[in-house]
C-alpha cells in the first residue's frame, strides 16, 4: 500500500516539476511568437541570440529534470557553447520544436494530473464539511450542484474515484507528460557521437586532473608537515638517547623535544586528515557541516541550505572549506556585524554563496586561504569570484560542477 | 671536525646541532636556507655540509642546487645530503661532478647514529655514502653492463657504494676477506676499468652503477 502512494506522490511530484517547465516553455513561446515576426520587419534580428540562449536554458532544465527522474537525457551541445551556426544545428530546431509541443501538451497534462487528487481529497472529505458552507452553494468538484445527503454520498464516493484515477493514472501521465523531453531533447539518432564522447572526455579529464591536484596537495601537505616533525622525534629520541650515556643532566631537555615534536606531528596529521575530510563532513553530510560552521561563526550567520541531492564527496568538502573560510575571514577582517551564506544545487552545478556587511577590501595574497580555496574550486573546474571594493560588502561566490 | 648545517626545520637543525656537537663535532653554522648556506661555506671552509634537499622558497631541490654550487666554488668541499625521501635524479645530479666525498642518506638513518656517524666520518674523508634505499632502487630499474654481474658481486656492488670497505663487506655478507676481493676483482673486470686506474676504481664502479 505505501509503495502505491509513494509512486502516487513521485508522479505527482514529477507532474508538478513538468508544470514548472512547461509554463517555462509557454513564456519562451510567447517570446518567440513577439521576436519572430519583429525579425521579418529586421528590429527582432538583435533579440535572436538572447532568445536562443533562453531556449536552451530552458530545455537544459527539461534534461535536468528528466535526469533526476532516472531518464538521463544527455545534452547534445558540446561542452562549449558554440556561438554561431543555429541556423543548421539541428538540436536548436530539436529544442524549439520540443518548446512548442512541451508547453501545448505538457502543461495541460501537468494541470490535470494535479487537479486530480487535489479534487479527490476535496470530494472525499465533502461529506464532513459541506453543512458548513452557505445554502444553496454546495456542490462537487465539478460544479453540479447537491443539497441532499444521499447527493452528498455520491460526491464523497466520486472523491475516491478521482482518488483511485490519479494514482492508477499518475505514472501514465508523467511518463506522457516527459515523452517529448525524451524524444526531442536528446541527441538525434543521426547525430555524429564524437562531440557526445568529446564532452565525456572532457569532464573525466577535468577529474581527473582535479584528482591529481589533490593528491600533490595531499603530498605536499604531508612531506612538509608530519613526515619532518617525525623525522625530528627521530633525531631528537637519538640526541636522547647519547644524552643518556654521556650525559645524564641533558636528557630531560631532549625529551622535552622529542614531546614537543611528537605533538607538532600529531597536529599536522590532524591537519591534513581534516583538510581531505572534516570528520563533521562525513558525519554530518553538507548540510549538517555548514549548519556547523555557521553556529561557531562569531558573526550571527543566516544560513539557507536549498535542495542539494546527491553530490560528490569531493565537492561537498571543497564547498565546506570555502564557508569555513569565507566565515573564518569575515570573523577576523570584515568588522560584519551579519553574514549570510546559501547554498543550493542549480541542476548540474553547486552554488555556493557568502556575503557579509563589513568594510570589504579583502583580496587574494598568494598563499592565503582564499587563494587556497581558488585552487581548490579551480581544481574541480568550479568558478570562484570574490568582489570586495572598499567600504564593503564583500561577497563570494563558487560553482561547483557535480555532475555524479 | 668542523660542519655547517643546512637544515630548514627549526627543530630538526636544533637536534642534529645537538647530536653532532654532543659527539664533540664543531659546527661553526646551522642555517636555514641556500644563501646563508653558501655564505657559511665560503666563511668557514668546513670539512664538511650537512645539507637538507628541501629548502626555501620553493622547497624543492634547493639543496641539491647549493651542494651543487658549493662543491664548484670549493673543490673538495665533502658534502652529506639529507633528504626526506629516495630521489635518484638528485643523487645522479651531484654525482655528476664526481663522487669522492659525497654522501646521500635517508633523514631517519640518523636514528641509527652509529652506522650515521660513520657514513659523516667517511663523506668528510673523501669516501662515499649513498643510502640503501637508494641503491635498492637502482637494482630495480637499472640495465646494461650491470645485468653481466651475478647476484653475488651486485650484493657487493651495493655495498662498494654505500661507501664500506672491504672488511665491513665481508662481515656483512659473512663471506672471507678474499673473497670479497675475488668479487670486486671480478666486477672492474665486467665493468671493463683497467688496473691503471686502481687507485679510483672503487670509486669509478659505484659511479657506473648509479649512472647504470
Amino acid at each position: 500500500m505505501s509503495a502505491v502512494t509513494g509512486d502516487a506522490f513521485e508522479a505527482l511530484d514529477r507532474l508538478a516539476g513538468g508544470l514548472g517547465t512547461a509554463l517555462l516553455a509557454l513564456a519562451t513561446v510567447a517570446g518567440w511568437v513577439v521576436v519572430g515576426p519583429a525579425c521579418l520587419i529586421g528590429i527582432g534580428l538583435p533579440m535572436v541570440q538572447p532568445m536562443l540562449s533562453v531556449t536552451r536554458s530552458v530545455a537544459e532544465r527539461e534534461r535536468a529534470r528528466l535526469g533526476r527522474w532516472g531518464e538521463h537525457v544527455v545534452s547534445p551541445y558540446p561542452a562549449t557553447r558554440p556561438a554561431k551556426g543555429w541556423r543548421t544545428d539541428p538540436a536548436t530546431w530539436r529544442d524549439l520544436a520540443w518548446l512548442a509541443v512541451h508547453s501545448a501538451v505538457g502543461l495541460p497534462l501537468g494541470l490535470v494530473g494535479i487537479t486530480l487528487p487535489i479534487m479527490g481529497v476535496r470530494d472525499a472529505s465533502f461529506p464532513l464539511w459541506w453543512h458548513l458552507l452557505p445554502e444553496g452553494e454546495t456542490g462537487s468538484s465539478l460544479g453540479i450542484p447537491v443539497h441532499t445527503w444521499p447527493g452528498v454520498i455520491a460526491v464523497g464516493l466520486s472523491g475516491f474515484v478521482w482518488l483511485a484515477i490519479s494514482i492508477l493514472c499518475g505514472r501514465p501521465i508523467a511518463r506522457l507528460q516527459s515523452l517529448p523531453g525524451r524524444r526531442l531533447l536528446s541527441p538525434h539518432p543521426s547525430v555524429d557521437l564524437s562531440e557526445r564522447v568529446a564532452r565525456l572526455t572532457a569532464t573525466r579529464a577535468g577529474a581527473l586532473a582535479a584528482h591529481a591536484a589533490e593528491l600533490r596537495r595531499i603530498e605536499r601537505a604531508l612531506h612538509d608537515g608530519a613526515q619532518n616533525r617525525l623525522l625530528a622525534v627521530v633525531v631528537m629520541a637519538t640526541a636522547a638517547k647519547r644524552a643518556l650515556e654521556r650525559d645524564p643532566a641533558n636528557v630531560g631537555p631532549a625529551l622535552d623535544r622529542v614531546q614537543l615534536a611528537a605533538e607538532q606531528a600529531l597536529t599536522e596529521l590532524r591537519g591534513v586528515v581534516r583538510s581531505i575530510l572534516p570528520p563533521i563532513l562525513a558525519n554530518r553530510g553538507l548540510a549538517g557541516a555548514l549548519s556547523a560552521v555557521a553556529a561557531d561563526s562569531a558573526i550571527p550567520c543566516d544560513l539557507r541550505v536549498g535542495q542539494l541531492g546527491h553530490l560528490p564527496l569531493s565537492v561537498e568538502a571543497t564547498a565546506y572549506f570555502t564557508v569555513a573560510e569565507a566565515l573564518t575571514n569575515a570573523g577576523k577582517h570584515s568588522r560584519a556585524t551579519r553574514l549570510r551564506v546559501e547554498a543550493a544545487r542549480h541542476g548540474e552545478v553547486l552554488r555556493v554563496e557568502v556575503e557579509d556587511n563589513g568594510i570589504g577590501g579583502a583580496w587574494e595574497r598568494g598563499g592565503s586561504g582564499l587563494a587556497g580555496i581558488r585552487r581548490r574550486v579551480e581544481a574541480h573546474d568550479g568558478t570562484f569570484t570574490l568582489t570586495s571594493p572598499q567600504g564593503g560588502p564583500t561577497r563570494m561566490k563558487v560553482e561547483l560542477p557535480c555532475a555524479s | 671536525m668542523r660542519i655547517v648545517i643546512a637544515e630548514d626545520d627549526t627543530l630538526l637543525r636544533e637536534g642534529l646541532v645537538m647530536l653532532l656537537g654532543g659527539e664533540g663535532f664543531e659546527v661553526v653554522a646551522a642555517v636555514s636556507n641556500p644563501q646563508e648556506f653558501l655564505a657559511a661555506v665560503a666563511w668557514h671552509s668546513p670539512d664538511v655540509a650537512v645539507v637538507d634537499v628541501r629548502m626555501p622558497p620553493t622547497h624543492t631541490d634547493e639543496g641539491i642546487q647549493a651542494a651543487v654550487e658549493a662543491r664548484r666554488s670549493h673543490p673538495g668541499l665533502a658534502v652529506l645530503v639529507l633528504s626526506a625521501y629516495v630521489e635518484q635524479a638528485f643523487a645522479t645530479e651531484l654525482l655528476a661532478g664526481g663522487a669522492r666525498g659525497l654522501g646521500y642518506l635517508l633523514k631517519e638513518r640518523v636514528g641509527q647514529f652509529k652506522e650515521f656517524l660513520d657514513a659523516l666520518k667517511r663523506v668528510a674523508a673523501g669516501g662515499v655514502a649513498i643510502d640503501p634505499e637508494v641503491v635498492a632502487q637502482l637494482f630495480t630499474r637499472r640495465r646494461g653492463p650491470l645485468d653481466r654481474l651475478t647476484v653475488r658481486e651486485r650484493e657487493v656492488l651495493a655495498l662498494l657504494a654505500e661507501g664500506l670497505g672491504n672488511i665491513v663487506i665481508a662481515e656483512r655478507l659473512q663471506i672471507t676477506e678474499g673473497t670479497v676481493h675475488k668479487h670486486i676483482s671480478s666486477i672492474f673486470g665486467k665493468l671493463e676499468l683497467a688496473p691503471t686506474e686502481r687507485v679510483s676504481r672503487r670509486v669509478i664502479a659505484v659511479l657506473r652503477y648509479l649512472e647504470g
